[in-house]
């Protein structure tokens, strides 16, 4: 174990964090797989083991807790009728699940997303990035995202963090945040060219 | 490869992937990478970029209903269920009994409380915080191979530990075993021998640590434990904890 490539190797913790976290990984990755064969028991430990994240994830993009549960089950019911379409070289069981689930909920939310808009209060979500201290605590590739994060504007860094935790639209985002539309896009759309050339460093 | 066309399919699959078109937009470039792996690879990439801002979310568990519900919708047989949990009770229950070996007091008053519990009725899985009651976690390696077996009794602050398969740790090295958290730092729960069943006794402060959501882990230290109070040698292996 002289993994030195690691960004936290010089942070013992971390380092176990991270070793921890891929072991974790790499099991409910096979448990998804074993779904995929239809068994039943691995799917039950690969919804006990996930579905509080995907979950909360959800519920904070819906705020109603009646919606977030159709959804959850929506999204378990999917992962085991899809399951062979899950690649653990593309991406980790967790990544797939929740990118399902955020998927979902921005159908939902644009569905009605009249109803919704009208109750939503801006100064209630917008929300702080997390401490340095929850920081070091977090997986590799969420301090990598948070360093780059770092990089943008600190208007663009908010505006990218309440686009992806309220599946906000262009205009809502707009009308959240008083920018015209056009400036939002071009904020929006820099940001997120930048954070790729950042990550592909 | 970067031309107009590519850069914008690449800043689509970021909007998409950011959460910020429309329905019209989404559905879309749905359609679009449907009919081209190479969209849907960009799409994916992007998804894999944003994801890891998903953890920055507290996770809540949702209820119960909704997995009697998902399983229901996917037709599992009612029996399917309970059967594996007892199967595991019996995994667990052959340890339990060849632990009675070791003797120890705890682990058979331990023993008493595993064996009342598996006849009352099975339930669905939770992911409800235990604040009483037992955990237990099956420690696997790596290549799955299930290690050592814990059952952790939250009312009386005590953590069996148990191998199930022949532990190879050189002489001069010791296993601990830690608690960790969801995003939080591993807690020291003790150096335990990876040969023999053991007890070890929780402090309040640690058992507050301990929920599904957690896991648990073990590390290679010198003898002694780590001399840091964070683990310092690689992770053995590691497990989820459920609640029985």
């Amino acid at each position: 174990m002289t993994d030195t490539t690691s960004g936290s190797a010089e942070d013992p913790d971390a380092y176990f964090q991270d070793d921890v976290e891929a072991q974790r990984r790499e099991r409910l990755n096979r448990m998804l797989q074993s779904a995929a064969t239809g068994d039943e028991r691995a799917f039950a430990e690969l919804y006990r083991a996930t579905s509080a994240r995907v979950f909360g994830v959800i519920v904070r993009m819906i705020q109603d807790r009646g919606e977030a549960e159709d959804i959850l089950q929506e999204v378990y019911v999917t992962a085991w009728r899809r399951a062979d379409s899950f690649d653990p070289a593309r991406g980790s069981a967790v990544t797939w699940l929740l990118t399902v689930g955020r998927n979902r909920t921005i159908d939902r939310l644009r569905q009605h997303r009249d109803e919704l808009f009208t109750e939503y209060d801006a100064t209630e979500v917008a929300d702080e990035s997390p401490t340095p201290a929850v920081m070091v605590q977090s997986s590799e590739e969420r301090r990598r995202l948070e360093d780059c994060l770092d990089l943008l504007e600190p208007q663009q860094k908010t505006a990218i963090r309440e686009a992806f935790f309220t599946g906000a639209t262009y205009n809502e985002l707009a009308q959240r945040l008083a920018v015209p539309l056009g400036t939002m896009k071009s904020w929006i759309r820099r940001s997120l060219m930048q954070l790729k050339a950042c990550l592909a460093r | 490869m970067n031309t107009p066309a590519s850069n914008d399919d690449d800043l689509r699959c970021a909007e998409y992937a950011l959460g910020v078109l429309d329905a019209q937009e989404r559905a879309a470039l749905e359609l679009d990478a449907s009919r081209d792996l190479a969209l849907q690879n960009r799409l994916d990439a992007w998804q894999q970029r944003l994801a890891p801002l998903s953890e920055d979310t507290r996770p809540i568990a949702p209820p119960e209903r909704v997995w009697a519900r998902i399983r229901s919708d996917l037709g599992f047989a009612a029996a399917q269920p309970s059967a594996a949990r007892q199967r595991r009770f019996w995994d667990s229950l052959r340890v339990w009994r060849w632990l009675t070996v070791g003797t120890s007091v705890a682990a058979l008053v331990l023993l008493g409380a595993v064996v009342t519990l598996t006849q009352q009725v099975p339930r669905a899985p939770t992911t409800s915080t235990a604040s009483h009651g037992y955990l237990v976690s099956t420690i696997a390696r790596t290549d799955g191979s299930v290690q050592w077996s814990a059952t952790i009794d939250l009312q009386r602050a005590r953590l069996v530990v148990t191998p199930t398969t022949h532990a190879a740790i050189r002489a001069d090295r010791a296993t601990e075993l830690w608690l960790v958290p969801p995003h939080a730092k591993p807690i020291a729960l003790g150096v335990f021998p990876s040969d023999r069943p053991a007890t070890l006794t929780l402090s309040t402060e640690t058992i507050a640590h301990f929920s599904e959501q957690a896991v648990l882990a073990v590390s290679e230290e010198p003898p002694g434990g780590s001399p840091t109070g964070a683990p310092t040698g690689p992770v053995l292996a590691t497990g989820n904890m459920h609640a029985i």
